[in-house]
């Protein structure tokens, strides 16, 4: 009981320190206070005024061609496909629109409070796969991992700011329920047993993201009135950015595009 | 001033009469200090001129009859030969040895000639060439006049007067190579001719040596001409102190401090200083006419035991260190001795001599040259003084067995607590205001995570520490959780008052109990026990048969059986003779089949009997042993077995229902039990639960809720060294100090105020200090019950028992030499000394023996006499050489080496004889298997050495000499045919392969009465013929050309001996088809 009880004070006291000392996180320049599932002081956004943005990203010039991916080390995956399977870093629909593209906000939208979402993020494994290939979803959101196959993957997420978790998941099992609880860019996930298989998770503390389809569309709506940043991050070109002011029920289009001669960040 | 008056002192008074007597008595002390310096005090000039005589005298006899005995032996015709053999080597040889030693001697002043000159040139020439050296290279111009110097001095001559033999001389002109060359020329020449000269001598010095061997063996000891010196040397011998100064850096000796020890206890004992009695000679009282009624007066013998001055030489241990005295006192026996009030360490005496062995040796069990020390230490475990004493190192299992369980109940509080700080930290780390606090957070949590897995890795080596210890530590008396279903009832009460008159040779001590206190004990006894377990009833057996069993299998090695005179069998475990009267025959039918096996398996951690409800709870079945030995409620390690010594003996259900049946008829008819129903009253058994506290019951038993209790007594490891002030003597301290003994009769070695009395009155009577003190409640007592050193013969407590243990008591001291003194071997000695620990503790030397010179209780029992001798148990003196250790730990841990015919013995199937299944911890198999490799000096690890792969004629070769009629190996060595292996005398060959050390086997096929005297394998069956072992019997005509090792090329064969390769042997020996394949 004594070593329990000191180690508290410990934990305590660090705490108080830590949360003297780092009044402002040095890495995002977010005010102390707005992370995670703390209870938020904010209000709630004003539907009558919110407006939207949406919008197309596209590839500039020629889509870098795809390698196969070769899944020979496995005989159940190849059978899932007919055909070899192209690498998915840059996915292009007709007229060069761009999947998988994160397209979020930049500011901090700490003032409003925001619930999670009760519904589970969902990521599936399938044809030694993961779909979607990008998924964002919100901290304290939870994130369900379900297995199609017939075969055993593991889900192996390395995120920076949360804690680091690998579980083997084998054909028929339940799913696998995680929450995130801290917002985090790109974590990458993958499988240790089919080291093809990646994908990344984003992270965020509002409801302001939206990734591509096949299509390059995306919509971030329910925005209050004021101007913003939107970043698309996409995983081989990196991000652009370009502002846009929203007036109260304005629903506004930006397009952004990535350049295929660059290869990112 | 007025006046004196009166008459005038100085005129008036004379002081002439005090003056002369004060004269007289001046004279008188002077003439009485210069006695006393030169006889009072010094009573060793007395002792030295005594002996001086007296070895003189003896000398004078001795020279006489060595002289007479030597002219027989040169007169003789053995000698004559040797001699003229000698002289006729001597003869031959001398016309080229006297010709080789001109030569010698001419090469010898050849070179001295040329010495001087060559010196002086070889410095020239050196100097100059250094000259050369220190010129820079780029000075060409310098360097070559330097060189030119060199060259100059070298053709430089010089005059040498060179010797050619016979006196004559020639002068040489010699330069700087030619002298060089001469030098090297004459070394070489030298070694030559000396090499050349020793060849021609070694004819006459095989004959010296060849007379001088027949001489040393008929003329033992020092010769005519040797005690002649020695005698001469007595006759002017002087008068003088002896002493032997040690001195070792920072010796702390006897407590003398830095500037080290002085003993001069050879001024007496003026025969023990091997330069007055050289130490080839050994003297006697009785060699120098003094009788041993006026022994004390007169300490001339010599040391009796020489061979220990090959370890403990004189001048590194003096005398004192061993034997206590004050060595520097030289003024009267009684002080040299110590044996007054402020000496701390007085002499030792005889009978308690080897105590100080224990200055240095406390960690042996057993001590060579040690006898009476080593009885003592083992008197001290097995009459269970353990129980209450505790003593540094003895038994100290189950003390290390509760630190353990201490380790392990913090380390898991420990790791609970990280169970609950980990989830908490996360959370905080999830909340944290900024990534930094949550890294450090997660951080520490998962560090945290990785502690508790550490914590988890130490607990699994604790648990298997823990697991172990419990298979090491034993208790001295049987586990009394068990006796409702082991006992009869009635019988306890009598056992409590009677423990010595029913079984006399018992190890538990007699307690003085009034009857009160036997009726609480023996109500808690009772009560305490299992209730509620039956065991089946079993139908009786063969009691001629068990009779037979008990008697041949080895029951007998550790347990007696018989009464009086008619008692046989060994003393280590108990006299079974009366066991009819108290046992129940179910259990004794369980014991036997396996005394290890217990009714409820105990968890230290719980404090409790784990029941079957305990499993059923769990869903488990109902099932522990050493396999299943974790608790079903926590996980950890159960009691499994009976804290017993006594090992399985592997009996099938129905040997063990015979012995038991010949056992349960062990008893007096005529004895009667009065019923005893108090011993149900709970009241009673609440008192006697105290009482049984109080006197220590669980420090030889295991008793329910009693399992903790510690040792009761005081801690003996330093009793010796206590002062005398603290061993309460009572009323007999006056007694003591006036040397009158208890019974009122005069203590014959004067007072007893002394540790040794002390110990020796309490181990007589341990009640003795309470005489004449008023204490009506029991509990005021003294509570050391009286421990049983009684003879069976005499009835009569033995004396030698109690010198043992006084004396390994005197020797339990504080350390007081220096810690390089202390024998704490590093090296093999270390692996003997620790598996003498665990050979004494299970009593491996009731049937084996392991030392040279060991008896065995085995090999005195009437079964085993006359032709039976052939069917002891093996010797075990070459064990560790004989066998793979790999080998070795498998069959100690199994001996059956079967998992499922175990009703046998693993090699020497044919024995009546049971080598037991001990169930011995991993840590004791480990150190036995070390023990037996170190007494055979073998290194470890062990790497098996590589055979060669015996070619296709090898085979058959080795084939016919292993069936050869002059080799019937497999008439005596077993193969596993049962009607064969009946009659079988040796091992099964198939064995081999794992089992034996190649270089041994080679040893043991040539010569194995060298190995083993008195085997039953035969010797001869190789013999020598010049570097190699050939067979003795008829070789094949085919094979006679083979040119190897005979006995070398048998062994790699039976190395490699399947059993397929055995039955076919076994068809070639018998002649025909191939017998039925044994099991």
């Amino acid at each position: 009981m004594r070593i329990r009880y000191s180690a508290y004070v410990l934990v305590a006291a660090g705490l108080a320190f830590a949360l003297v000392s780092c009044g402002k996180s040095p890495e995002t320049g977010q005010p102390a206070g707005g992370g995670g599932s703390a209870p938020a002081a904010g209000q709630a956004v004003d539907a009558a005024t919110a407006g939207s943005v949406t919008g197309t990203i596209k590839l500039d010039g020629a889509a870098p061609a795809m390698k196969n991916i070769n899944m020979s080390a496995e005989a159940y995956c190849m059978s899932q496909h007919a055909t070899p399977v192209k690498d998915e870093s840059v996915v292009t629909g007709p007229g060069g629109t761009l999947s998988n593209v994160v397209v979020y906000i930049q500011e901090d939208m700490s003032k409003y409070s925001f619930a999670a979402p009760t519904d589970p993020a969902k990521f599936d494994q399938k044809g030694c796969q993961y779909h979607p290939h990008v998924l964002g979803m919100m901290a304290g959101q939870t994130l369900q991992v379900t297995n199609s196959d017939t075969t055993t993957h593991n889900i192996h997420p390395v995120p920076k700011d949360n804690r680091d978790w690998n579980q083997s998941q084998p054909p028929g099992a339940a799913p696998i329920m995680e929450v995130f609880a801290r917002p985090e860019n790109a974590i990458p996930v993958k499988c240790n047993v089919h080291p093809w298989m990646k994908s990344y998770l984003f992270v965020f503390k509002n409801p302001y993201f939206s990734v591509t389809g096949a299509d390059g569309k995306f919509s971030i709506a329910n925005l209050p009135p004021g101007t913003y940043t939107i970043v698309a991050w996409q995983e081989q070109f990196g991000t652009t950015t370009q502002q846009v002011t929203i007036g109260a029920k304005e629903s506004k289009s930006v397009n952004l595009s990535f350049n295929a001669a660059s290869s990112g960040d | 001033m007025p006046e004196p008056s009166g008459p005038d002192p100085i005129t008036g008074k004379s002081w002439s009469t005090i003056m002369l007597v004060s004269t007289f008595l001046l004279m008188l002390t002077v003439a009485w200090s210069l006695w006393s310096e030169f006889f009072g005090l010094r009573p060793w000039r007395a002792y030295q001129r005594d002996f001086a005589s007296a070895y003189q005298d003896f000398l004078g006899k001795q020279i006489a009859a060595q002289t007479k005995a030597e002219a027989a032996v040169y007169s003789s015709p053995e000698y004559k030969k040797l001699k003229a053999d000698l002289d006729a080597a001597q003869q031959s040889a001398k016309p080229k040895d006297d010709e080789f030693a001109r030569r010698i001697a001419l090469a010898d002043l050849q070179r001295t000639a040329i010495t001087p000159a060559f010196q002086s040139a070889r410095g020239q020439v050196g100097a100059l060439i250094y000259q050369v050296e220190i010129i820079p290279e780029s000075n060409k111009s310098a360097r070559d006049s330097a060189k030119k110097d060199v060259d100059g001095a070298k053709a430089e001559t010089y005059e040498v007067e060179y010797p050619l033999g016979d006196g004559k001389t020639e002068i040489r002109k010699m330069n700087y190579d030619q002298l060089n060359a001469g030098f090297t020329d004459l070394m070489a020449l030298k070694a030559s001719l000396v090499a050349q000269q020793a060849e021609v001598d070694s004819s006459v010095k095989i004959a010296q040596i060849k007379l001088n061997e027949f001489v040393k063996e008929k003329l033992p000891g020092p010769s005519a001409a040797g005690l002649q010196n020695l005698r001469n040397a007595m006759s002017t011998f002087k008068i003088d102190m002896h002493q032997i100064n040690v001195n070792p850096p920072g010796a702390m000796l006897n407590y003398v401090g830095g500037i080290g020890l002085v003993d001069r206890c050879q001024s007496c004992h003026i025969a023990m200083d091997p330069l007055v009695v050289p130490v080839t000679m050994t003297l006697t009282k009785a060699d120098l006419g003094r009788t041993m009624a006026a022994s004390h007066d007169a300490p001339f013998t010599s040391h009796p035991d020489q061979d220990l001055f090959n370890w403990h030489p004189l001048e590194k241990f003096g005398c004192s260190p061993c034997h206590g005295g004050n060595g520097r006192a030289l003024d009267s026996a009684e002080r040299g001795h110590g044996r007054y009030e402020h000496w701390l360490w007085p002499l030792n005496y005889r009978e308690n001599f080897t105590a100080g062995c224990q200055n240095c040796h406390a960690s042996d069990m057993v001590t060579e040259h040690a006898e009476v020390l080593n009885r003592g230490r083992s008197l001290y475990r097995t009459r269970g003084c353990i129980g209450c004493h505790k003593y540094s190192g003895f038994d100290d299992e189950n003390e290390r067995l509760t630190t353990t369980r201490q380790q392990i109940m913090q380390l898991e509080s420990t790791k609970h607590d990280y169970s609950i700080e980990i989830p908490r930290l996360n959370h905080q780390a999830d909340i944290a205001p900024d990534n930094d606090t949550a890294h450090k957070l997660n951080a520490r949590a998962t560090s945290l995570t990785i502690e508790s897995s550490k914590i988890d890795a130490q607990l699994q080596t604790l648990e298997s520490v823990s697991s172990s210890l419990m298979r090491e530590s034993k208790r001295v008396g049987p586990d009394l959780k068990e006796v409702r279903m082991k006992l009869r009832k009635e019988w306890i009460p009598v056992w409590l008052t009677q423990t010595h008159t029913f079984r006399p040779t018992t190890k538990m001590p007699q307690f003085r109990l009034e009857q009160d206190e036997v009726q609480k004990i023996a109500a808690f006894i009772w009560q305490q026990g299992i209730a509620g377990q039956k065991l089946n009833p079993v139908a009786p057996g063969n009691a001629g048969h068990g009779k037979e069993l008990v008697e041949s299998r080895g029951c007998l090695s550790c347990h007696s059986i018989g009464e009086d005179s008619k008692t046989i069998g060994g003393d280590f475990a108990a006299n079974l003779s009366r066991i009819g009267e108290k046992e129940n025959y179910e259990y004794l039918v369980r014991w036997v089949h396996n005394p290890r096996e217990r009714t409820l398996p105990y968890c230290p951690f719980e404090k409790k009997d784990i029941t079957p409800e305990d499993y059923k709870k769990h869903r488990l079945p109902f099932q522990f042993d050493l396999d299943h030995s974790r608790c079903p409620n926590d996980g950890h390690q159960l009691e499994v077995q009976q804290p017993t010594i006594m090992p399985s003996l592997r009996l099938s259900d129905e040997d063990s229902r015979d012995v038991a049946t010949y056992l349960m008829a062990q008893k007096h008819t005529n004895a009667t039990y009065p019923p005893a129903p108090y011993m149900d009253d709970p009241k009673l058994a609440a008192a006697g639960r105290a009482l049984v506290q109080h006197y220590g019951c669980a420090g030889c038993h295991e008793i329910t809720g009693l399992e903790d209790e510690g040792r009761i007594g005081t801690e003996l490891t330093n009793e010796g060294s206590k002062p005398i002030e603290r061993l309460d003597f009572a009323r007999y301290t006056e007694d003591a100090k006036r040397g009158m003994l208890i019974n009122g009769k005069t203590s014959p070695r004067g007072p007893w105020y002394d540790s040794k009395g002390f110990f020796e009155a309490k181990l007589n009577d341990p009640a003795v200090f309470d005489h004449a003190k008023f204490k009506p409640d029991p509990m005021d007592r003294l509570r050391m019950p009286a421990p049983n050193l009684t003879d069976p013969k005499t009835h009569q407590i033995d004396k030698n028992d109690v010198d043992a243990l006084v004396t390994f008591l005197l020797g339990s001291v504080d350390p007081q030499l220096p810690t390089e003194y202390m024998y704490r071997p590093a090296d093999r000695r270390h692996a003997i000394q620790e598996g003498w620990w665990i050979v004494t503790k299970y009593n491996c030397i009731g049937c084996h023996q392991i030392g040279i010179d060991q008896k065995t209780t085995m090999q005195d029992l009437p079964f085993y006499q006359a032709e039976n001798k052939a069917n002891l148990p093996p010797v075990l003196t070459s064990e560790g050489a004989r066998v793979n250790p790999e080998w070795l730990k498998r069959f100690l841990a199994n001996p059956s080496l079967s998992t499922t015919d175990t009703n046998k013995n693993g090699v020497r199937n044919y024995l009546q004889v049971r080598m037991p299944t001990f169930s011995l911890a991993d840590n004791e198999i480990r150190k036995l298997v070390l023990f037996f490799e170190a007494l055979s000096s073998q290194e470890e690890p062990y790497i098996a050495p590589k055979s060669e792969s015996l070619t296709n004629t090898e085979t058959t070769f080795a084939r016919a000499l292993f069936t050869n009629p002059a080799a019937p190996c497999l008439k005596c060595h077993a193969t596993g045919d049962p009607a064969h292996d009946k009659n079988a005398t040796a091992p099964n060959f198939t064995l081999a392969a794992e089992r034996l050390r190649e270089p041994w086997a080679e040893r043991w096929v040539t010569d194995p009465a060298k190995i083993i005297p008195g085997t039953s394998m035969p010797s001869g069956l190789f013999r020598r013929e010049g570097d190699r072992w050939v067979f003795t019997g008829a070789i094949p005509s085919e094979f006679r050309s083979y040119a190897g090792d005979h006995a070398n090329l048998m062994v790699r064969y039976l190395m490699g001996i399947t059993p397929d390769e055995q039955r076919r042997l076994q068809g070639r020996s018998s002649g025909g088809g191939a017998s039925p394949p044994g099991k």
